[in-house]
């Protein structure tokens, strides 16, 4: 067993999530309460990274380029490049995540669980995206899951939190009983449960394909729980808006996007159907922009605004890969994987720069109160950095042209046209007007931050870490050198959507 | 003959489904909500078994099963957990009296 592959890129944040926990449990006689707090934050963040280690050794090793094997005992990981497009978009949010949050989570209760659940999730994420056998998908599924209802219900002393929690945690559940389901068919039909032998299995002709079609439809119901496809969606703005903010971003950017890859591996072994996965993922996605921009002009919660506006941009990258299911453009599965990135980079952006205002206002004030749009009135006169990386954030999400989020949102709109298909323009069309609707709730939000008198709430604000700044802008430049030089993800997304279309046989 | 073992099985798995479904819609109180998680996931598992039988890996079927047991065991704790949780910060564990998060 090699560390220095991909399995080590799994197992390094699995073994140290425990050692992580363990630290934090030192008794006081050992050490001082701010020691150990201190201890627990730097061995997480050494954690991870040196889990970049390995990453580094298996981009050079494989170089995007086919599939790989690699096995921890009778475990089969695939690695190709949507696992490793996802294991990158995974790891760096968590890194910046694990950093902002040394301030942000200080001296809370459980910090060290935090650390350990935060650990286990990123491990688990990037095992899920490598699984090479349709069960082990569920169990990494699941084992993720578990450890995001821990960590949304984190502040347990809330009522709310833990009504989130416990919604979530419902609502996840049932979905996964669904994909069991489609499980149980897809091996009663296939008789194996290795995703390559499935595909081979169920193109013969002994097969009964309405069977599989309901199994692609339990697939997509259970793990459109995840996505939060929008029937789906409830446990969405609640999770997201009650969560810790550095889990909130780790949700928004990269869980929901990591249940549509266990959704895209689940459906990609029954062959046949890509039309019909194509047309359905373009129906959900156009249905999830609308409601999502719909739902997000209402709200007074700054967190719930962004975890409204995850639903429409999770839908702009379904129109992406349905326009290059349905039509076999390759370029709508690249512009997808883009805006995969670039939301990651943006929402988590977002949900960082709403932390560091919530940090400075409230926790450093000892109230966990939510943010309110109001209270943003005037922060940039107080808060420059995070006004400005928050602003930066909003435009972005919003699509206005310099900025990262735009030039995704343009792949996809060019993939769209390049189809020729009267009724994908229509949505291609849909799409344009439903970004600009989005700076309807994106813009005042920059507006009233720098046109505005300060809150008595901003001037009472206390001042921000370095630890808190530095994943600010850090990302905040990624939104602009992206916006400036898209041509730079290309490398990376190129090889995902090449394995996208390859995986659907395309 | 309708009363074959794998049929009954296979009424067995429709059954439950159906309980716990119905019992997913109708039920109020947080624990008999992780109850109803369980009738569903034990649904499953009958499931695996019998298509690992269909399709003649039954090995593959049970070990499967076995596994979701074990996964879902932990999913019904965390659930239990956090219902002890609602009920020390809510006072009750009626579902509709503890949705306050709207819109």
């Amino acid at each position: 067993m090699e560390l220095l592959n991909f399995t080590g890129l799994i197992i390094i944040p699995l073994v140290s999530s425990p050692v992580v926990y363990l630290a934090g449990r030192l008794g006081t006689r050992e050490i001082t309460l701010r020691g150990r707090s201190y201890l627990v934050r730097v061995a997480a963040f050494l954690a991870l990274l040196a889990a970049w280690v390995p990453f580094a050794a298996s981009v050079r090793t494989l170089f995007l380029d086919g599939t790989q094997e690699f096995n921890v005992s009778t475990i089969w990981l695939r690695v190709d490049g949507i696992s490793l497009f996802m294991a990158g978009c995974v790891l760096l949010l968590g890194t910046l995540v694990i950093l902002f949050s040394g301030s942000y989570m200080a001296g809370e209760v459980g910090e060290e669980k935090y650390y350990a659940m935060l650990l286990a999730m990123i491990g688990l994420m990037i095992g899920l995206v490598a699984a090479g056998d349709l069960f082990n998908l569920w169990v990494w599924f699941e084992a993720m899951a578990i450890s995001s209802y821990l960590l949304v219900a984190f502040y347990r002393e809330q009522s709310a939190s833990l009504e989130a929690g416990m919604k979530y945690l419902v609502q996840s559940a049932a979905g996964s009983v669904l994909v069991l389901m489609g499980i149980a068919i897809v091996l009663a039909q296939a008789g194996t449960l290795d995703m390559a032998q499935i595909t081979e299995a169920v193109s013969g002709s002994a097969v009964n394909r309405l069977a599989l079609l309901g199994a692609g439809a339990l697939f997509m119901i259970g793990f459109g729980v995840k996505v939060a496809l929008v029937p789906l969606h409830t446990w969405l703005p609640d999770a997201h808006s009650q969560a810790p903010s550095g889990i909130s971003a780790m949700l928004s950017g990269a869980v929901i996007e990591i249940g549509l890859i266990a959704m895209l591996r689940a459906l990609a072994t029954l062959t046949g159907f890509a039309l019909s996965w194509g047309i359905l993922l373009m129906g959900f996605g156009a249905l999830n922009i609308l409601y999502g921009n719909l739902l997000a002009l209402r709200q007074t919660f700054v967190k719930r605004l962004l975890a409204y506006s995850s639903l429409s941009h999770v839908g702009y990258i379904l129109l992406g890969l349905g326009i290059a299911l349905s039509a076999g453009i390759e370029l709508g599965a690249q512009g997808a994987f883009f805006h995969v990135f670039n939301h990651m980079l943006m929402k988590g952006l977002a949900f960082l720069a709403v932390g560091a205002l919530m940090y400075g206002m409230f926790l450093q004030n000892g109230s966990h109160r939510a943010l309110k749009i109001e209270h943003l009135a005037g922060a940039a006169q107080k808060y420059p950095l995070a006004a400005l990386a928050f602003s930066l954030a909003l435009l972005g999400l919003g699509g206005l042209p310099p900025l990262a989020g735009f030039m995704s949102k343009w792949q996809i709109f060019v993939a769209g046209f390049q189809t020729q298909n009267a009724w994908i323009i229509v949505l291609m069309i849909f799409m344009a007007l439903n970004s600009v609707l989005s700076l309807g709730y994106y813009a005042p939000l920059v507006n009233l931050m720098y046109r505005r008198e300060a809150s008595p709430k901003v001037a009472a604000g206390k001042p921000l870490t370095w630890t808190i700044a530095l994943p600010l802008i850090v990302m905040s430049l990624g939104v602009i050198v992206l916006g400036f030089f898209p041509g730079l993800m290309d490398w990376f997304t190129v090889a995902a959507g090449r394995q996208f279309m390859q995986m659907f046989g395309k | 003959m309708i009363f074959t073992p794998l049929n009954i099985i296979l009424f067995g798995v429709v059954g439950l489904l159906g309980v716990g479904l119905y019992g997913l819609l109708i039920t109020r109180n947080l624990i008999k909500v992780v109850m109803v998680l369980q009738i569903l996931i034990k649904a499953v598992i009958l499931a695996l078994v019998l298509a690992g039988k269909l399709s003649g890996h039954l090995g593959l079927g049970q070990s499967t099963a076995a596994t979701v047991i074990v996964a879902d065991t932990i999913v019904a704790v965390v659930g239990l957990a956090l219902a002890v949780q609602v009920r020390r910060r809510f006072g009750t564990l009626d579902v509709p009296r503890i949705s306050t998060l709207r819109g």
